[in-house]
């Protein structure tokens, strides 16, 4: 059920967080150019989401100022705009970026992983939401996981984690120690035997709790599993297991992952 | 260094190196509009910081969190003399370009292959017991204010601006109507505007 003409202006709080695709965002700064009180607001919400984003603050490593310092050096200034380009101000800056920013992405690939392993952790929890429109209590339980992994994934304290396994392929993991879960995925899990199993366990000193199966598929990520109810001096370990799972890690670990609780 | 200019009292010796006060940044822009480098120093110790976290937060990668931070930061050097006060402060002009360059590579990241992931991981060094990537902060009043929003409005606003979806994501992840994601988004970020006491 939708409304037969939405109010462009709905979008502005999307529109302020980035929330939009590139249509989104033309077709609502043409609404835009037309309505003094909106930019009005627009100006007031980014304000607010500016505040939002200075809550984090993260010095960087010392020797990225000089880096910095000496890529300013050579970068060519833009003189200033002319007045009656329009619109003004803000949505003018991502062409120019866009021209400016290739050259500085010249960065190994060694940590790069982590963040596409979140990146594919979060898209597959879209598509996991994108998959629901099936049977209807599906949908609930569906709906129900995807919202405890999105909380999971957006907490304010949300780390992340990666690690080897032992026999192949990488674990991620991304944690709210405060909300005492996380979401696990695997890449690159070497497909077991059909009479074997990889199994997910808590592993500390509350004792060793199984978090579920596994399964590999051969080139597709494993998971995202959401593991709750973790306690203090947890690890996440891995084991290989007989079919159906094990009560107790009967093998020794392929992957012992310190959640540094 | 000629950090601490127009519209401060009189100088106060002793101050190298001690980052000026937030409302200098508008100043100091319009001192890198002029290509002054020292300008850009004092504005990099600034705002480097909050510029990374935010960047981290959104994309938690360290490694490329430091490369967007730069960009951010050569972006402001680049465009500084378009830098417009009447449109708004000068910390939301850099944290909104700090914010939206952390969504557009998120996003472009979404189409990465898969084969290309799959390359990406075969170099991560091995380690046994992983220990943490750090992420995270908290700010007391901005915190207090996201408290103050009903569960859907916090949801979505927390989803959009911190986990860098789309609202249309968004809608899928909470299986709610994108209609109700759009209003929520605004009034959640006009109650925050409220609670924060932004003009």
């Amino acid at each position: 059920m939708r409304s037969s003409a939405p109010d462009p202006h709905d979008l502005v709080g999307a529109y302020v967080m980035d929330a939009v695709d590139a249509g989104d965002r033309a077709a609502f700064e043409r609404h835009l150019a037309g309505c003094e009180a909106c930019r009005e607001e627009v100006r007031g919400l980014r304000e607010t989401v500016a505040r939002m984003a200075a809550t984090a603050d993260r010095p960087p490593r010392p020797e990225l100022r000089e880096q910095t310092m000496q890529a300013a050096a050579r970068l060519r200034q833009l003189p200033p705009a002319l007045a009656q380009q329009a619109p003004r101000g803000w949505s003018r800056l991502r062409t120019v970026w866009r021209g400016t920013s290739r050259a500085a992405r010249s960065q190994s690939w060694t940590v790069r992983v982590a963040a596409l392993a979140a990146v594919a952790c979060l898209a597959v929890a879209v598509l996991f939401g994108a998959q629901m429109h099936g049977a209807q209590t599906r949908l609930n339980a569906a709906t129900a996981h995807a919202r405890a992994m999105a909380a999971v994934l957006g907490a304010p304290d949300a780390i992340m984690l990666t690690a080897k396994i032992r026999t192949g392929g990488t674990a991620t993991v991304v944690m709210s120690h405060h909300a005492r879960e996380l979401v696990l995925t695997a890449h690159g899990l070497p497909v077991l035997p059909r009479a074997w199993v990889y199994q997910v366990w808590l592993m500390g000193p509350a004792g060793n709790r199984s978090a579920g199966l596994l399964y590999a598929v051969r080139g597709k990520m494993a998971g995202p599993m959401l593991i709750s109810g973790l306690l203090g001096g947890d690890k996440v370990g891995l084991t290989v297991e007989p079919a159906g799972g094990a009560r107790r890690p009967t093998t020794r670990p392929i992957l012992l992952l310190n959640l540094g609780s | 260094m000629n950090v601490r200019r127009s519209g401060q009292p009189a100088d106060v010796a002793g101050l190298a190196g001690v980052p000026p006060p937030a409302a200098d940044l508008a100043g100091l822009i319009g001192e890198v509009a002029k290509g002054d480098e020292a300008a850009f120093r004092a504005l990099y110790d600034q705002i480097s910081g909050q510029v990374l976290g935010i960047v981290t937060r959104v994309l938690r990668d360290p490694a490329q969190s430091e490369e967007v931070m730069q960009e951010v930061l050569l972006g402001v050097w680049r465009n500084a003399a378009r830098f417009d006060p009447a449109a708004g402060s000068a910390a939301a002009w850099i944290m909104t370009q700090a914010h939206r360059r952390a969504v557009d590579r998120v996003r472009s990241q979404q189409s990465a292959s898969d084969r290309e992931l799959r390359a990406a991981v075969a170099v991560i060094p091995y380690d046994e017991v992983a220990e943490a990537v750090q992420a995270s902060l908290e700010h007391e009043r901005v915190r207090h204010c996201l408290t103050g929003l009903t569960a859907v409005q916090r949801e979505t606003v927390t989803l959009a601006f911190y986990g860098g979806y789309s609202y249309r994501e968004v809608a899928q992840l909470l299986g709610i109507p994108v209609g109700t994601v759009k209003t929520r988004m605004r009034d959640g970020l006009i109650r925050l505007r409220d609670c924060m006491g932004v003009e």
